[in-house]
């Protein structure tokens, strides 16, 4: 087969569906990386124009257009889109788009969750932009703290749309972490052992870990506090047993990690970039990796810092400043790896370094207020003014969009494959760099004289008019500069003359291919033996286009799109996967995940189960249309080696993903039983008037049926495995997960007074939450058992029977964790 | 998978104690453990004490193992990280939980 033939095979088969159509059932991650990047830039700018608005009231003291309430929805909304609809979205449609290319494979794991990921986003953003249309936004700050966020004191629908939109759009980061990391742990080119994964991918890999462990104590806030909104339940409230607190600590449990989930992707452009502006390897490629594990897990000890003026005691205070300061250090250690590669390099300054030198300068200082505020008497003077405004807006502007700016130009012709041709980057970068110095630097300013940040207007005598007229001028400066920007990009994307391949002369694999890249990547998969494989061999896109390399040769029938995966340490191939194809599965199943959202903010619940039904029936079409009738022999990959189909191993993608997800999942859970212990350890009217009535007989039940769901299924499994029928286990398992669901049923209606007291509200979600998933693990054993009767060959595809193990086991532990929360009070007395 | 817990193994414990010496230290000021006396020392130091060091050891033993030939891995990239990670837990555990032994608590 020549390489003009396999081109047309390659494309007819990874193609999207020509037309607007193609929008609507694209599952190519080229697509959706693309559409992502779009969608948040279109955010970026709706929230920059927010921006201005707040920067036009706060101009002078009589420039004020907004009532405060009004106002107050403002800049609520510039702080939430910026955070959730912009910051991290771009994270995800860069991650989307490049991973894949710079792993040397076809597509992510998991190419139906990264559409269904996008269009939660897409209609959850569109949620919070129609209440703003509206004039019903959210209004309580971006951190929405209670109790001004409760029902008492904000009664209106504007909360509501932050607590749920959020969080519909956090399954599409939830989605987009599971993706991500079982993506660059599994699916990379053979060879590609860790130390030789690109730096991008192990920034990527970190911030993933961490959304997928941040992000789950916000949910369950969101969650606590629309339950207690919607239904009484008072997990925030002081006189009912709740402690406002639990949301601060939950909140900023999330929070902290997050502003290092939105820095570490753009140092990971920085580490990428860097050394191709300075001709030149990154320096201390080991101590990078290091420095970035390090400063994530440091991340998640630093959160009461953002709460210390709440009165909590001396060594609270200590703990979390000692550790405030701490993560200074391995941020130090990238920066210095960086100069050190500008020291080793020869730089030149395209416009991607112009704005990478932006951010060394603005990130610096950002990183430096930041060991101010970690300090906790100047905290205490700085809290809540328009000082720690400046500061967070210096390392996420710095830290963030700079970076971000230079991946957009650096990666641009790769984007489009044309080359520049108006130089208006040049010029916006100085606006934009001079705008935002004017803007912010008189923020610290102001913020130091005493202006409270999220204030709607001030009087002329407390004199800061001339300050924030300066400020106000910065940011119009700086707006023109993004808008210039902007002119740049769809300008080049529409004229622009064709470019040349790898204009930067980079040596990562996103360049070895044609641009803009074909839906397949590449031809024939790399043997990777270096991390830029680019530069020790400038001949591999030619060889790899021939088809020199691994899958070169098309499937003879049908269209399956068709990968390799690699063991996780070495990079030595591990089985082959096939891809399910262009489906409309993922925009359905996400309008209708959106409609059960929809009908709890318009507290329509009649729809609720209906759409919860509609969820179940497509999750359940999703996974079995991949099931198979006939065996799938060994497939060869070329250069003489077969390997296993993904459907016939323990530890299939789909287990990965399980394991990831439920990472995620444990945190949640983990979160729930912190709130539990604090509230007991800390709120106002603990212990409870009543304690739950303990029940032997209710205990041994549940455990007996959590034994038996967790014995059952691994006899399953090994039935299955020596050809005997695992029906009857099957049936077994069934019965264990039925047993759980009831004795959760039985505790949810034994809770006591859930509205009266956050205890019995607190043992109401815990009962919840394991009925959902004894729920689920019922279902996915039902599924087996559909599977069994419907004679697919279970024998050889064995990978469905471990993802169900893993969901009953975990049902299983969460459950006995429940049942000792709910009934040990009680039996110790 | 080992090589990956090799590299996560000393910051998940750093977590770990981090959070449940913070968690002790809201279970001695929230249950009025602070009046309870042991000799002529108030109980909360030496509990405080005794959990800081027991961090501190963990910490070490981690670190060893991540430099024995038992335990280290076969890849030389993965015995670096590791180690770093390893000298980055026992680092923090020091600094983070150091106000455990020397601050006032409960005021």
């Amino acid at each position: 087969m020549n390489t003009l033939e396999r081109h047309r095979k390659l494309s007819a088969i990874w193609a999207s569906e020509r037309g607007l159509k193609g929008w609507f059932s694209t599952v190519n991650h080229t697509d959706l990386g693309r559409m992502f990047l779009v969608t948040a830039f279109f955010f970026f700018l709706v929230g920059g124009i927010l921006a201005m608005l707040i920067r036009a009231q706060l101009a002078t003291p009589h420039s004020a257009f907004a009532g405060p309430d009004i106002y107050n929805q403002i800049f609520t909304m510039h702080g939430t889109i910026m955070m959730f609809l912009f910051a991290i979205p771009t994270f995800e449609g860069l991650a989307v788009y490049l991973l894949p290319k710079l792993l040397g494979t076809r597509d992510l794991a998991f190419p139906r969750l990264t559409a269904y990921g996008y269009w939660c986003y897409v209609f959850g953003g569109t949620m919070l932009l129609v209440s703003m249309l509206f004039g019903i936004a959210p209004d309580g700050g971006w951190f929405m703290y209670p109790p001004l966020t409760g029902a008492i004191h904000s009664p209106g629908i504007n909360t509501d749309f932050w607590l749920i939109g959020i969080t519909f759009v956090e399954i599409s980061a939830i989605a987009a972490a599971v993706e991500i990391t079982v993506s660059i742990l599994k699916f990379r080119a053979p060879g590609m052992s860790l130390d030789k994964m690109p730096i991008f991918a192990w920034y990527a890999l970190v911030t993933a870990l961490m959304i997928l462990t941040g992000f789950p104590p916000l949910i369950l806030g969101s969650v606590l506090l629309e339950l207690e909104r919607a239904f009484g339940l008072p997990f925030f409230q002081a006189d009912l047993g709740g402690d406002s607190l639990l949301w601060q600590h939950l909140f900023w449990l999330f929070g902290h990690p997050e502003v290092y989930i939105i820095f570490l992707p753009a140092a990971g452009i920085i580490s990428t970039i860097l050394p191709v502006m300075c001709r030149t390897s990154l320096l201390g490629y080991g101590w990078i990796v290091a420095a970035t594990l390090g400063l994530a897990f440091l991340s998640f000890g630093l959160w009461v810092h953002h709460m210390f003026t709440t009165g909590i005691p001396h060594m609270g205070l200590a703990f979390f400043s000692a550790a405030s300061t701490l993560v200074a250090v391995p941020t130090s250690v990238q920066i210095f790896a960086w100069i050190g590669t500008i020291w080793k390099g020869r730089p030149e300054l395209h416009l991607p370094m112009l704005h990478i030198l932006g951010f060394f300068l603005t990130f610096v200082i950002g990183g430096l207020t930041g060991v101010m505020v970690a300090v906790v008497p100047f905290d205490w003077q700085a809290h809540d003014t328009a000082f720690i405004t400046a500061h967070l807006h210096y390392v996420l502007f710095g830290g963030f969009v700079f970076p971000v700016f230079a991946g957009i130009y650096y990666w641009l012709p790769h984007f489009t494959g044309r080359k520049r041709f108006f130089r208006l980057g040049e010029v916006a970068f100085a606006l934009i760099f001079i705008g935002f110095h004017i803007t912010f630097l008189a923020m610290h300013w102001v913020g130091l004289l005493g202006q409270r940040r999220r204030i709607s207007t001030y009087q002329p005598e407390d004199g800061w008019t001339m300050i924030n007229l300066i400020s106000s001028i910065g940011g119009f400066i700086l707006a023109i500069g993004i808008a210039i920007v902007l002119v740049e990009i769809i300008l080049h994307a529409m004229t622009a003359n064709r470019g040349k391949r790898n204009p930067w002369k980079a040596g990562t694999l996103e360049w070895a291919m044609v641009t803009p890249p074909p839906a397949y990547n590449f031809a024939s998969l790399p043997h990777v033996t270096s991390r830029e494989p680019l530069a020790d061999d400038p001949g591999l896109p030619a060889r790899l286009a021939r088809g020199d390399g691994y899958l070169a040769d098309p499937p003879t029938e049908g269209s399956r799109r068709e990968t390799l995966t690699v063991d996780i340490s070495t990079g030595r191939p591990d089985y082959h996967v096939a891809y399910p194809g262009n489906s409309r599965l993922p925009i359905i199943l996400a309008a209708v995940t959106g409609l059960f959202f929809l009908s709890l903010l318009l507290k329509t619940y009649w729809v609720t189960p209906l759409a919860v039904t509609g969820v179940a029936i497509l999750g359940w079409l999703w996974v079995w249309s991949r099931g198979h009738k006939k065996d799938m022999p060994p497939q060869p990959i070329g250069r003489g080696i077969k390997l296993a189909n993904s459907s016939t191993v323990d530890r299939s993608p789909g287990w990965w993903g399980s394991a990831f997800l439920l990472t995620a999942d444990a945190t949640f859970f983990g979160s729930l039983l912190f709130g539990f212990a604090f509230l007991w350890t800390v709120a106002p009217g603990w212990p409870p008037p009543a304690l739950f009535e303990p029940s032997a007989l209710e205990f041994a039940t549940g455990l007996a049926g959590m034994g038996i769901s967790a014995i059952s299924i691994r006899r399953a499994i090994g039935a299955n495995r020596v050809g005997d029928k695992p029906g009857a286990w099957l049936v077994m398992a069934l019965a264990g997960t039925g047993l759980v669901a009831v004795i959760c049923i039985t505790l949810m209606l034994r809770a006591p007074a859930p509205p009266g007291h956050a205890y019995g509200a607190t043992l109401l979600v815990l009962g919840g939450y394991g009925l959902f998933h004894a729920a689920l693990a019922t279902m996915m054993i039902l599924f087996l058992m559909a599977r069994v009767r419907g004679k697919f060959a279970m024998t050889a595809c064995r990978a469905e029977f471990s993802v169900v193990k893993l969901w009953v086991d975990y049902a299983a532990v969460t459950g006995v964790l429940i049942l000792m929360a709910a009934h040990l009070p009680g039996a110790l007395g | 998978m080992k090589d990956l817990l090799r590299i996560l193994i000393a910051p998940l414990i750093w977590f770990v104690a981090f959070s449940s010496i913070y968690g002790l230290h809201g279970l001695i000021c929230g249950h009025g453990l602070q009046a309870i006396q042991i000799g002529s020392l108030s109980l909360p130091r030496p509990l405080l004490v005794a959990a800081y060091l027991l961090a501190i050891g963990v910490q070490m033993v981690v670190l060893g193992a991540l430099y024995s030939a038992q335990f280290r891995s076969r890849s030389g990239f993965v015995r670096f990280v590791s180690r770093a990670t390893g000298w980055t837990g026992l680092v923090a555990t020091i600094w983070s939980l150091l106000p455990a032994a020397t601050t006032s608590y409960c005021v």
